[in-house]
């Protein structure tokens, strides 16, 4: 193949391009839409991870920051931190109950903060309204026997304060002198649970809150010397105080939840464009074939002029990729406008603001797909241009001929289906993901097309009903160059895809909105200190409203190392990671848990007094690649602790929401400062005499609100589920559109049957009850088969991927055989009801 | 004959007759062989109600610069021997040469090779290119060939067909007759050995018809080019020297036409 047969296919290629776009204005949108979801996906994905990276230390706090549970830093490690940094700053976070002293007993759960007088060391806390021109370290300070705070307007709000009021918090009373408008290093994970109170560090101890055990999370911030990197500290820090058991982070990893969710949340959404190019791919297929199908005189004149296959397939071949790069084009450049109007709305939702920051890897991964698709989908017809006999010109032949596509292009079009395989599974971080993406969007489209197949061969074989408006449609599915096939797969798939969607959605809500209310206790109390157990146990069990409770004693502690290889470098599944990021909550018990499976090993004797063992859970396990008679080593408050595993145990978190990944043996934690957590089980109704009956009494214990707290879920997941919902309608329009194109692509023949019908005495009324029965019928079948692979694969996500219940929707599976139907009869009507009304005579005339 | 051919291409410039493009060796005609030779030819097509025998064993030897008419019935197996002949189907049984070259199990890209090299066609529906203007449609064999000259030789072939005003128009803004005049400069301008036709005339008026049937046997006549014409019109097919008959797939008939002779057909 030499460069002047390229030029000569060019020269061609430009001739028969002067006609323009008619025929591939549905190719042209079809990528356009993909490239655009899968360009503004990654954009604003991107734009958003860039701005987390770029405003890293302000999030942070500092170069680095030195995370303690339950335990600030001993003398010699704080002066070691004060030494190595060139300014530091320590704050105290915590849980805690809020109450406003002279109201109406109301009370709310507050994220505590306690700060130095260093604090912040980067940015600036801004207040609202009074107190706004105030110094924090000024506001905060202790006038006149009472120590100042500042609070988020929604405490005030829940309480009915307002600055100038007090507010009492453990055994302390505040004076609240100014109103958060923003906190620099506010990390608001995804779902926050309380409001923020901040006070200073010296008022702390006045709350009484900090005991033996409590579940407070000191925090050092540094502002490293020029010359120190911060992986040249934590190296250090780690040589210093190697058992301390600290958590260091650095502006990389400053809001490393933040990141996580909008890496999924990318993941997703850049699939679901993924699918839509995907959808677009089979509009590329059939416009391609069309086009082809109408050149076939030319491409005939051209064979008997003397070209060869070869030279005909190239010239067809640059045409495609030139109409393609036309819809990449036009793809990016949305791609490049969506986030601008889409960051607004989501710097609101994130703790920083996002700019659109166009960087070229989204747009270039974009554009390769767009244009891998147009190749896949196209070389497959263009192959079958190359076998257009140059005898067609003197038989007529209406369609290309049925595939003999030769073993070149069909080798061209495998390797070109691998590149895009390729190209989504290693261009994505999760490559288990994406590459079950790309085998159930395989099997999809094979199903689809075996749908398509068995419909068919159903209608033909159907006997004739007696209404010949019926028969007709019926027909009208089989007969040659229907659109039958192309309609089930394109509109199938994206409908597929939104009722998949849609039932996974409702399935994780049904289970937060019905199902997990009555399972999950109301309360949990933290915090609960040894010598208020008992008395915590009485109050609870003398309340009416109480059904059952649970108290176990509670402490944090992190896996440093499994197998005596350290985590950082231990191998360990990606959906196990999140037992090693932080610190976890351990227990230790005698007995094993009533409603505990023991799946391997032996729980230990109840007067067990030997080396420290522990009881893992299963997944976990398996996830560590460890099992019976392994070793893990936990950091329990600057303690190195070896734990060997004696038995495994299979944990439904779903069903069991109270339980623990790692139950201790007794002894080894029993004398280690702790304190309870207490399940508590109660009717909403209870819900307020409770908090206020336990709180009142124990003013150090923190109670969480269960049902609140799954609100607050319910609600971040309902935004969610509409953007997912959002992205599966994009491609039901990428459905549409390739089903506009293969009605368009019918046309011709339904405007003959048409003016044949009228000639043979059919009124307008009467073609139109056809081919309304038509686009109904196949409207119809499309649904039911899209309705049922939709439910397949939510079912199969729901019940085996994310292992929770089924929740059936069969108001949904209606709703989308109606949108269905409405959507094929709509798309039908708009190409063909012009034709209804056209005279016979001129098509006569001129055929 | 050969010989005179190639004296007449010395010789006579005109604007047809541009230099060829140089033939590949393996493809280079025999200039002693007949420009025609078919061998007990059958013809045999699928369709959906089986196998229909179209050619049943045809015998016909053309000489260089012949003209012959081929008629019969429809359905006969007229546009089915020219299929065959410039190798857009590929004989069942039997053997076909032409331009000295047996042509019969040729591969498709070899029959390309072979029809941009020797053979012009011409249809009774025109079949130029729509996205294509005059000149671009007359060129176009040539550019498949990797004539340099294309071009300039397309502008002379439509010079020579009265066309030198409409080089740039599309095949849609030109008249029927008009079209297939451009047709014709496209058949002739590669300086084909072999001039196939099929009912040139049979989607033209009488007089159109006319004036490019004249045409056609004035650019052969200048050229000497081995003429194989289909017609249904007796009238017509008598311009030819020899009429070729044919029915039920069969040569039925094979007569000389009295007077005419080579480089007669100009002065009619």
């Amino acid at each position: 193949m030499s460069a002047a047969d390229w030029a000569l296919a060019l020269r061609l290629a430009r001739r028969e391009l002067r006609g323009g776009l008619r025929g591939f204005r549905v190719l042209v949108a079809a990528i356009a839409l993909g490239v655009a979801a899968i360009a503004a996906v990654g954009s604003v994905g991107g734009s958003i991870k860039s701005a987390l990276q770029h405003d890293g230390r302000l999030l942070l706090g500092g170069d680095v920051e030195v995370q303690l549970v339950q335990r600030p830093p001993s003398e010699g490690e704080a002066a070691w931190l004060r030494d190595v940094g060139a300014a530091h700053s320590q704050v105290a976070e915590m849980r805690a109950m809020a109450t406003a002293p002279d109201g109406d007993d109301a009370r709310a759960m507050v994220e505590l903060k306690a700060v130095d007088g260093f604090y912040p060391l980067l940015g600036s806390v801004e207040l609202q309204g009074e107190g706004a021109a105030e110094p924090l370290s000024a506001l905060l300070q202790e006038r006149l026997g009472v120590w100042g705070a500042i609070a988020e307007p929604a405490l005030l709000t829940k309480l009915g304060l307002t600055t100038g009021d007090r507010i009492r918090v453990g055994t302390a009373t505040f004076d609240i002198r100014g109103v958060i408008a923003h906190e620099p290093d506010r990390v608001a994970s995804v779902v926050s649970f309380g409001p923020r109170l901040l006070i200073a560090s010296d008022a702390l101890p006045a709350t009484g809150l900090v005991q033996p055990g409590s579940l407070v999370r000191w925090k050092t911030r540094l502002l490293l010397p020029s010359a120190t990197t911060p992986a040249a500290f934590r190296q250090a820090a780690t040589e210093a105080f190697p058992e301390a058991g600290w958590q260091i982070r650095s502006t990389t990893d400053a809001a490393p939840g933040v990141e996580r969710f909008v890496d999924r949340l990318t993941l997703f959404l850049g699939f679901a464009g993924a699918a839509t190019l995907l959808i677009g791919g089979l509009g590329v297929a059939g416009a391609v074939g069309t086009y082809l199908e109408r050149k076939i005189p030319t491409i005939a004149t051209l064979k008997c002029l003397g070209a060869t296959g070869g030279l005909v397939s190239r010239a067809y071949l640059v045409q495609v990729l030139a109409i393609s790069t036309v819809g990449i084009a036009i793809g990016l450049l949305l791609g490049a406008l969506l986030p601008l109007l889409a960051l607004p709305a989501l710097s609101a939702l994130l703790p920083v603001s996002v700019e659109s920051d166009l960087a070229a890897g989204p747009f270039l991964q974009a554009a390769a797909l767009g244009l891998l698709t147009a190749l896949t989908f196209a070389l497959w017809p263009l192959g079958r241009a190359r076998a257009v006999p140059a005898a067609s010109l003197f038989r007529q032949a209406a369609v290309l001929a049925p595939a003999r596509i030769g073993a070149g292009d069909l080798a061209a079009t495998g390797g070109c289906a691998l590149a895009l395989a390729a190209l989504c599974i290693f261009t994505t971080e999760d490559r288990g993901f994406a590459a079950w993406f790309v085998a159930g969007a395989l099997l999809t489209l094979l199903v689809l097309r075996a749908a398509a197949l068995g419909v068919s061969a159903l209608c033909r074989n159907l006997p004739s009903p007696r209404s010949p408006a019926f028969r007709l449609a019926i027909r009208g599915l089989v007969r040659p160059g229907a659109p039958t096939a192309s309609v089930m797969m394109s509109l199938g798939a994206g409908l597929t895809l939104l009722v998949a969607v849609a039932l996974i959605d409702g399935s994780i809500r049904g289970q937060i909105d019905q199902r997990l209310p009555q399972q999950v206790p109301a309360f949990f109390f933290i915090d609960i200190q040894d010598d208020q157990a008992a008395d915590f146990d009485r109050l609870i069990a003398s309340d009416p409203g109480v059904t059952d409770f649970r108290r176990v004693p509670s402490l944090r502690g992190r896996i440093v190392a499994i197998k005596d290889v350290p985590v950082e470098s231990a191998v360990v599944a990606p959906e196990s990671a999140w037992a090693i990021r932080g610190d976890r909550a351990l227990t230790y018990a005698a007995a094993p848990p009533e409603d505990a499976r023991i799946t391997g090993g032996a729980w230990w004797p109840p007067d067990y007094d030997g080396p420290p063992l522990v009881s893992f859970d299963a997944g976990l396990a398996q996830g560590f690649g460890v099992g019976i008679g392994d070793r893990l080593t936990l950091n329990v408050l600057g303690r190195e602790l070896p734990v060997q595993i004696a038995s495994l145990r299979e944990i439904e978190w779903r069903a069991v929401p109270f339980d623990f990944a790692l139950i201790l043996s007794p002894g080894t934690l029993a004398g280690a400062p702790h304190t309870h957590i207490a399940a508590v089980y109660a009717p909403a109704e209870a819900e307020d005499r409770l908090e206020r009956a336990v709180t009142g009494r124990f003013e150090n214990v923190t109670a969480i609100r269960t049902r609140e707290a799954l609100r607050a879920v319910e609600g971040l997941l309902r935004r969610i589920g509409w953007g997912a919902r959002a992205a599966a309608v994009v491609t039901v329009v990428a459905g549409v559109l390739v089903l506009a194109g293969a009605m368009a692509a019918d046309h011709r023949r339904r405007r003959r049957e048409s003016v044949i019908f009228k000639v043979l005495g059919a009124g307008t009324a009467r073609i139109a009850s056809i081919y309304a029965i038509e686009y109904g019928l196949l409207g119809a079948v499309t649904a039911v088969v899209a309705a049922l692979l939709g439910t397949a694969v939510a079912w199969a996500v729901v019940t085996k991927l994310m292992a929770l219940d089924w929740v059936a929707n069969p108001g949904l599976t209606a709703g989308t055989a109606a949108l269905a139907i409405a959507l094929t009869l709509a798309v039908g009507f708009a190409g063909t009801l012009h034709l209804l009304r056209q005279k016979a005579a001129p098509l006569l005339r001129n055929d | 004959m050969a010989k005179d051919c190639a004296v007449a291409r010395t010789l006579k410039p005109h604007p047809l007759a541009m230099p060829s493009a140089r033939l590949p060796t393996s493809l280079s005609p025999l200039h002693t062989a007949p420009a025609l030779a078919l061998r007990e030819v059958h013809l045999s097509l699928q369709s959906t109600i089986g196998s229909v025998h179209i050619l049943r064993g045809i015998d016909l030897d053309v000489e260089v610069g012949e003209t012959i008419g081929v008629v019969g019935p429809s359905g006969s197996g007229k546009t089915s021997l020219l299929m065959v002949i410039a190798g857009l189907e590929q004989a069942t049984r039997g053997t076909v040469s032409a331009a000295g070259m047996d042509i019969t199990r040729l591969s498709e890209n070899r029959l390309a090779h072979f029809r941009r090299e020797h053979v012009g066609i011409v249809f009774q529906n025109f079949h130029l290119i729509p996205t294509m203007t005059a000149i671009e449609n007359v060129a176009l064999p040539m550019e498949l060939a990797g004539d340099r000259d294309a071009f300039s030789r397309a502008e002379a072939a439509l010079v020579a067909v009265g066309l030198s005003h409409r080089l740039h128009h599309f095949p849609s803004q030109l008249s029927g007759g008009e079209q297939q005049r451009v047709a014709l400069a496209r058949a002739f301008a590669p300086e084909p050995t072999l001039l196939l036709a099929d009912e040139p005339t049979g989607n033209l008026d009488g007089e159109t018809g006319d004036e490019v049937i004249n045409l056609l046997f004035d650019l052969h006549r200048r050229r000497r080019t081995t003429l194989l014409l289909i017609t249904h019109d007796p009238a017509l097919a008598d311009r030819c020297e020899r009429i070729v008959e044919l029915k039920d797939g069969l040569i039925v008939g094979d007569r000389k036409v009295p007077g005419r002779r080579p480089g007669a057909q100009a002065a009619l």
